[in-house]
């Protein structure tokens, strides 16, 4: 450290002198300035000195043995660096996850050091601790990359097979010259062009940081609106479709058009439960809107269709996991929490297998001071 | 006289689109669009080969194929799985050949083919 430091390009050799000084004299200043975990450990394992960032984190360590201050298991306490130092007298190094003293995991990479005294005596273990809890996440969000790409790969496919047939029975129309063909053909072809850029809307939309677009609004027109759009498709599969709606529920402040989404999807979501629910002769979704006692607005989507299996409950919040096979982008209910997430609200649901699910989601109360200038509708 | 095919699909653009080119390559056709459909179509239309959706909702593609191995009169017609997930013909026991969609219609000929000729 001594030569680093006097060879430091200081100009004022007053000042530098003078902070030599008060480094030799009392070590410690450096070692509070340090941007990582710095400890004294003895024999017995007991933390007898730690620098601010330490006690910042996990206390005073009022000569806690690590195991304590850390929170560590019995597990994690095998391999034990500090023990080893104690040994050989050499250095090591591994990760670990700590618990700070507010409850919140690090992950850590420690390396222990032996602290001789002036005979080369051994007194006990200089432990480093560097903080890679973000090195980490963002490793996690590689890897969520990776299942992502994989995820949009099935999905495309799934979408080419589609484009091939459709191809395939147009090619097949014009050789034979048959009009109806051509137009089945097309048709097809449509439809999977259809899913293509919905699927790229989804992907777009994940992908993307976006501030809700906060409006004043009517929140019982917008599930009227819904509503409409889906009125006569449910039909087709004589699937009925009802509103429940709170006719107290005053304006609110919610971004419109990320609503509409939310409830398309529920709504659509419901009527896929629906279809692939095979034992009851009369489907039915429910379109409900109330106001929560701590003045959220709740919308709720109730079906009767298939419900949720209890092993696919915890995937169905994530990125292209769908259990519709090639009518699933995958990417719906995802989306929906993001719009849910990006309003500081949440979504929940309820399912009983081959009874029914329903979706829950709050708004919570916001400030007309949110929306944006000339927003107000 | 030609040899016939069931062609299991839920999704109804796919069923079409599987039995207009088998019928261009020379083969009678019949469809069904879920497990329970399927089994009928069978036992009513006799057919020389399957090919199977391991997709379809409720997992009736393998109980279908479960219960058409279990039947001594249908145990032998061979099946070709066509599935979108990787690893899902894993689900039933030796299928004739597996196909990922898209489908390479060249292969699926083929296999098709050497199964029945």
């Amino acid at each position: 450290m001594g030569g680093s430091v006097y060879g430091s390009p200081f100009k004022m050799l007053g000042a530098a002198d003078k902070m030599l000084d008060m480094a030799n004299f009392d070590w410690r200043r450096l070692l509070d300035a340090l941007p990582c975990y710095v400890t004294l450990q003895d024999p017995e394992l007991r933390v007898i000195w730690s620098n601010s960032v330490h006690r910042r984190d996990f206390g005073e360590p009022k000569e806690r043995a690590c195991a304590r201050i850390y929170k560590l298991s019995k597990s994690q306490c095998v391999d034990c660096i500090v023990k080893k130092t104690l040994e050989d007298g050499e250095g090591h190094s591994r990760e670990l996850q700590l618990t700070s003293k507010n409850g919140q995991r690090l992950n850590v990479i420690a390396h222990s050091a032996p602290f001789y005294d002036g005979a080369n005596q051994l007194l006990g273990v200089v432990v480093t601790k560097v903080n890679i809890t973000s090195v980490k996440e963002m490793q996690k969000q590689l890897i969520m990359v990776g299942q992502t790409v994989a995820g949009m790969a099935h999905s495309i496919k799934n979408i080419m097979m589609g484009l091939d047939g459709g191809i395939y029975i147009v090619n097949s129309g014009i050789k034979d010259n048959d009009q109806s063909e051509i137009k089945d053909g097309w048709e097809i072809v449509l439809l999977n062009f259809e899913k293509l850029s919905r699927l790229v809307k989804d992907i777009l939309y994940c992908s993307r940081e976006r501030e809700p677009n906060y409006k004043l609004i009517n929140p019982n027109l917008v599930v009227t609106d819904v509503y409409n759009l889906f009125k006569d498709l449910a039909d087709r599969y004589s699937i009925e479709i009802s509103l429940d709606l709170d006719s107290g529920l005053k304006y609110v402040v919610i971004d419109p058009d990320g609503l509409h989404t939310v409830l398309a999807n529920l709504v659509t979501n419901a009527m896929d439960a629906c279809k692939m629910d095979l034992w009851k002769d009369t489907h039915l979704i429910e379109i409900r809107t109330k106001t929560g006692d701590d003045g959220s607005t709740i919308f709720e989507v109730a079906d009767n269709g298939m419900g949720i299996d209890k092993e696919l409950k915890h995937h169905v919040f994530e990125e292209f996991f769908t259990s519709k096979g090639d009518k699933g982008t995958g990417l719906g209910l995802m989306v929906t929490q993001k719009i849910l997430k990006e309003h500081g609200g949440e979504i929940t649901f309820r399912s009983r297998p081959s009874h029914g699910t329903t979706f829950v989601a709050t708004f919570p109360k916001r400030s007309v001071e949110d929306t944006k200038p000339g927003g107000e509708s | 006289m030609p040899k016939k095919i069931l062609v299991v699909d839920d999704e109804p653009h796919l069923v079409k689109y599987m039995t207009a080119f088998l019928e261009d390559s020379g083969y009678e056709t019949c469809s069904a669009s879920n497990g329970e459909e399927a089994l009928e179509v069978l036992k009513r239309e006799n057919p020389d080969l399957v090919t199977l959706d391991l997709q379809m909702p409720n997992e009736t593609g393998t109980r279908f194929y479960r219960n058409k191995t279990k039947n001594k009169l249908y145990k032998d017609i061979p099946v070709i799985v066509v599935s979108g997930l990787p690893g899902r013909h894993l689900a039933v026991s030796q299928p004739f050949a597996v196909f990922e969609k898209p489908v390479d219609r060249d292969a699926l000929l083929e296999a098709i083919k050497k199964a029945i000729g």
